[in-house]
């Protein structure tokens, strides 16, 4: 550990702080401060409680049973980041289980790393249909608001299923006993989106907010931010990734974002339906829309809250009401090899992290 | 997918960069940052094949200390 890091532990201990629990709402985070074991350096009383920071996790399972059906039945080529191919969901034992299935029984489905390759699949191949299937944050719409901007061809589709971060923290809010006294706001998504975003829960809850980056010292900067603030009873959202996040974040970003997508009610898996919480086309590209397109393969049957397989505790992960290793399909049968539920699937999900880094002894 | 990471910008053609990161080289889109001004050597933090804001070298060096260590987890 750099000594930067030693001496904001060093400051921490020196605040001899209160219990306290941190939620982080990104699993860039949850992975950084997994790696780094900041559990167990942290004083005694301080939790860090990873939340909804996944959005392969929170992909609405009718969207994948969407995107699966339509590469099984039609003469296109589905694109979709690679996380996405392998979160299984609930059919019967002869269904189709996941896009790497479908991908199986021969349907042209393909992994990508980003929208540009999507980009260049159309343009290589104008008599062909290509159905780029999104699943993300804010750091992966923008980007693809961007790649619209500029201007797509004919062929190329878009099966939107893009969510917003902070919704989710409003409902965690919201929702009887809130579950955490501190929050540790994405570093990316402010980046794109700007720190101000984030001062609702300051303002209108009375909760202690940093934005942190990636790195062990600016995630135990921001640890040591937001305790600070709660006992100085002076809250404010701290900006401790001055380096990329600014208070208005990227305003040419947001723009095409805004003329880009409208913003609608969104299903989240395990969570259910959050008022203002997703993205989708926007009329004017209705040409571009796959919903638009192929609306026989979306069955709103499948469409219910907290559709997890049975028995699976993935809906009280995302939630940060269970943590990874309470859930008890945990390592047996669930692991990254042989994924129940989307936390163990993605490289963002908060039990795929804690099973390759087990931090369950520093909890 | 959240998962940002920094390179550095060997070439700009328009708003396409040839961008390396640790002797791996990509093509970045630049489109993002088109209100700022970005030059050959800048360092870009890069998410999803999109430069999101550019950054300092020591950001950037911290950054891929950690990717290291990430990697090294991955295939120990």
């Amino acid at each position: 550990m750099a000594d930067s890091a030693k001496i904001w532990l060093n400051r921490i201990n020196a605040l001899q702080p209160q219990p306290l629990r941190i939620l982080n709402v990104c699993g860039g985070h949850e992975r950084s401060l997994s790696q780094a074991g900041l559990r167990s350096l942290l004083p005694e009383g301080v939790e860090l409680i990873p939340g909804p920071g996944c959005p392969v996790c929170v992909c609405p399972e009718e969207d994948i049973y969407h995107a699966i059906q339509l590469a099984l039945h039609e003469k296109v080529t589905l694109v979709a980041f690679g996380d996405m191919l392998r979160v299984p969901v609930n059919v019967g034992k002869q269904g189709v289980r996941s896009l790497a299935q479908a991908r199986a029984q021969g349907a042209d489905i393909r992994p990508i790393a980003t929208p540009q390759q999507a980009l260049a699949l159309a343009r290589d191949n104008p008599g062909r249909q290509i159905i780029f299937f999104v699943a993300g944050f804010e750091t992966t719409l923008a980007p693809v608001a961007a790649m619209v901007a500029e201007g797509i061809p004919d062929n190329l589709l878009l099966l939107i299923s893009g969510r917003l971060t902070w919704p989710a923290v409003a409902l965690l809010l919201h929702s009887g006993e809130i579950g955490f006294d501190a929050l540790i706001a994405p570093g990316h998504v402010a980046t794109v989106m700007g720190a101000n975003e984030w001062q609702f829960v300051v303002n209108d809850h009375q909760i202690p907010v940093a934005v942190a980056g990636f790195s062990p010292e600016s995630l135990l900067a921001g640890f040591w931010s937001v305790m600070r603030q709660r006992q100085e009873r002076r809250l404010f959202v701290d900006n401790c990734y001055s380096e990329l996040v600014t208070p208005q974040g990227n305003v040419r970003a947001q723009q095409w974002l805004q003329q880009v997508f409208t913003i609608i009610a969104a299903n989240w898996r395990g969570i259910g339906t959050i008022a203002d919480s997703g993205y989708a086309l926007q009329p004017r590209y209705i040409a571009h829309d796959a919903r638009q397109h192929y609306p026989d393969y979306a069955n709103d049957a499948r469409h219910r809250a907290g559709e997890m397989p049975p028995g699976c505790g993935c809906a009280a992960v995302i939630l940060g009401r269970q943590y990874p290793h309470q859930c008890q399909l945990y390592g047996n049968p669930c692991t990254p090899r042989s994924p129940v539920g989307p936390c163990m699937v993605s490289d963002e999900g908060a039990c795929h992290i804690w099973w390759e880094h087990s931090p369950v002894n520093g909890v | 997918m959240c998962l940002g990471i920094p390179m550095q910008i060997v070439a700009i053609n328009g708003y396409n960069a040839r961008c390396q990161a640790k002797g791996v080289e990509r093509e970045v889109s630049l489109f993002m940052l088109q209100d700022e001004s970005v030059a050959v050597g800048d360092f870009v933090m890069i998410h999803v094949g999109y430069a999101i804001n550019k950054m300092s070298e020591a950001e950037a060096r911290s950054s891929w200390e950690l990717f290291d260590e990430l990697l090294a987890s991955h295939h120990a």
